[in-house]
């Protein structure tokens, strides 16, 4: 009995708010999925300021106990590799994303003309190359035979054309540019020139500009053209090379470490070492995340169901 | 004989017009050519310059003479992919690891939107969805260091990551994760949902933006509860999307992720962790000189690749709606 009322309570409480069991169960568990994303970076982003003493005690950490302490972040700044690849990466980024919007977006909107000719021909050529390629050594011997290999460059230039963003812009310049104000514009006397310079280009500016930051976090995030393509040149490594030696080369966490020493530091962890470089490749992302999501939820980036 | 010079005058005359009229075409869509002209450089050179070198797969390579004056052997290098025990492993690797994160992602994805979308608090909708589409921006490298730190065994400098000092405390012996030949795949399967379901789940999102709420009131006024809406109204609506992402799914089978198994695997796992794609990079440049083995697998998973894809792009197509295309 005592308990059959007692749950008629809780009942009636939960339905005040318009809630049942299905909604409960559905909140724990979207919050808790949520959780599991977002909790591993906010723990990684604690520990690795948490000072020495109470790093060690472990567990986990929701908070920074015991105040917050940047000695981590001294150790890895100290060493010459990180600070060096840091330019690397913020240089090689600027130049490769630019590069690559100018060339892909000015072919996009060429392509999405398909009543001049040609243009549907060269759109299976290009989206073609998205499910048929050479493979890794064809690129390193054709890389061999330009002179790219093992240079700076070959971070930047080959990726210039990305055909990804090349489908997304042209079904923009499709879709979503309306052809009837290219029209108009042409009826008073724009040339192509000024309809693309006076039109398209402002009527596209927040389409170009989510992709510009989409191209970006690739070009941030890439290690594989060094990896590949350079390997073994520690003057050219970007930052997400580092931070991958950090996670697997010993050779590379000693030297850190023992800088760190030298700083007249206790010998840091491995661990906590790794969460600081985590949190510097993490940091540029974060700080354009907003606009990333804006953008890719507004459906930019999808289009591929009609209504 | 006058009749002849009189065609051939003529055949020439129409040669003229002809290019008169291709040059005429050029300039007035000059400014669309040269456009697409950079992209086009670039296209030829980056992505078709690749494909001369696919030649390698019916060669040995010789340093010395080059791609071109290297001799050719026939299908030699595709009798020894066959015969390569790592290539199939790698092969059985992939198609395992891509049926697991069909099984338990594609489902867990659709789970995911349904249940997000359920959601009437909006501040609490929207926070979930910038909670979960988070990781999908960070990289593989960056990702494997926040698995790495949470799975780590325990070392003389180190306490070991939080999931074992959990194990520990809880009186069990810590589990070196990420060097378990039978814990590697399903580390995979749960690691990429937890990186890509969020953003997975937008396709779906953008389906279910689009259900007429009268469709809600009426049923409520039918006597059904919310679980019946979900299953006789919701999940119908997004069941096109579904189909589509399907499709697209399985036309990856044999497509492996590099980045993650990369930056996830280690010697001590490759009896299950070996993907293609990692089995073509070992043996090319990481390590191994067998360029034309490399070059050869390479070539026989693109046109497997492609014609599945070709195949996708006519169901989608007859499904009615837009292919890649």
């Amino acid at each position: 009995m005592g308990t059959r009322k007692k749950s008629t309570n809780k009942d009636t409480m939960l339905a005040r708010f318009g809630f049942n069991f299905y909604d409960v169960f559905i909140y724990v568990f979207c919050i808790s999925f949520a959780l599991l994303c977002v909790y591993p970076m906010w723990y990684v982003l604690v520990a690795s300021v948490t000072p020495y003493e109470e790093y060690i005690k472990g567990g986990l950490m929701l908070w920074p106990r015991g105040g917050i302490d940047f000695q981590y972040y001294k150790a890895i700044f100290n060493t010459k590799s990180f600070t060096n690849s840091i330019w690397i990466s913020i240089s090689k980024t600027f130049l490769a994303t630019t590069l690559s919007v100018l060339v892909t977006s000015t072919m996009a909107y060429g392509v999405s003309k398909v009543h001049v000719k040609g243009m549907k021909v060269i759109n299976v050529l290009v989206v073609f190359n998205l499910f048929f390629n050479g493979g890794l050594i064809p690129q390193y011997m054709l890389y061999q035979n330009l002179n790219l290999l093992r240079t700076y460059w070959v971070m930047v230039i080959p990726g210039a054309l990305n055909i990804t963003y090349f489908i997304i812009m042209r079904n923009y310049f499709t879709y979503s540019v309306p052809a009837d104000l290219e029209d108009a514009a042409r009826l008073d006397g724009c040339t192509d020139v000024g309809v693309f310079f006076r039109v398209v280009i402002p009527v596209s500016r927040s389409m170009i500009a989510a992709v510009t930051l989409f191209i970006a976090v690739i070009n941030w995030n890439d290690y594989y053209n060094y990896m590949m393509f350079i390997s073994n040149k520690p003057s050219l490594q970007p930052f997400a090379w580092v931070l991958r030696r950090m996670l697997v080369d010993k050779s590379m966490m000693n030297t850190v470490r023992d800088g760190a020493s030298r700083l007249g530091m206790e010998l840091p962890p491995p661990m906590a070492l790794r969460m600081a470089t985590i949190i510097c490749a993490m940091l540029p992302i974060m700080l354009v995340y907003p606009f990333l999501q804006k953008h890719f939820t507004s459906g930019i980036t999808l289009g591929a169901v009609k209504e | 004989m006058n009749q002849s010079s009189v065609s051939k005058q003529n055949h020439s005359n129409q040669n003229k017009s002809l290019v008169k009229r291709f040059f005429a075409y050029i300039r007035k869509y000059w400014f669309i050519y040269l456009l697409i002209l950079p992209g086009l450089i670039c296209m030829i050179i980056f992505n078709y310059g690749t494909m001369y070198g696919i030649q390698l797969a019916f060669k040995d390579y010789s340093p010395k003479r080059g791609v071109w004056g290297s001799e050719w052997v026939g299908l030699k290098h595709f009798k020894e992919m066959v015969q390569d025990p790592n290539f199939i492993r790698a092969f059985k690797n992939t198609i395992i690891i891509n049926v697991y994160k069909l099984l338990f992602g594609f489902t867990f994805n659709i789970l995911l939107a349904l249940f997000i979308n359920e959601i009437k608090i909006r501040k609490v909708k929207s926070s979930i969805q910038t909670c979960v589409y988070l990781p999908y921006f960070l990289s593989w490298v960056i990702f494997s260091g926040l698995i790495r730190v949470f799975l780590e065994y325990p070392s003389a400098a180190d306490m070991g990551g939080v999931v074992n000092q959990i194990i520990s405390k809880l009186g069990g012996e810590p589990v070196d994760f990420l060097k378990r030949p039978d814990l590697f795949r399903g580390i995979l399967t749960v690691t990429n949902i937890i990186k890509t379901a969020g953003y997975s789940a937008i396709v779906y999102f953008a389906a279910l933006a689009g259900i007429n709420p009268t469709l809600y009131e009426s049923a409520q006024v039918d006597g059904a509860n919310r679980f019946d809406m979900m299953i006789h109204i919701t999940l119908p609506r997004i069941l096109p999307s579904v189909a589509v992402m399907l499709i697209l799914e399985l036309s990856g089978l044999f497509i492996s992720n590099f980045d993650q198994v990369y930056n996830l695997y280690s010697n001590y796992v490759l009896s299950t962790g070996d993907v293609l794609s990692t089995y073509i990079y070992r043996i090319g440049l990481g390590g191994g000189t067998q360029f034309e083995l490399s070059t050869a697998v390479n070539l026989v998973l693109n046109t497997m690749g492609l014609i599945v894809v070709l195949l996708t792009n006519r169901i989608i197509d007859s499904l009615d709606v837009q292919g890649i295309f």
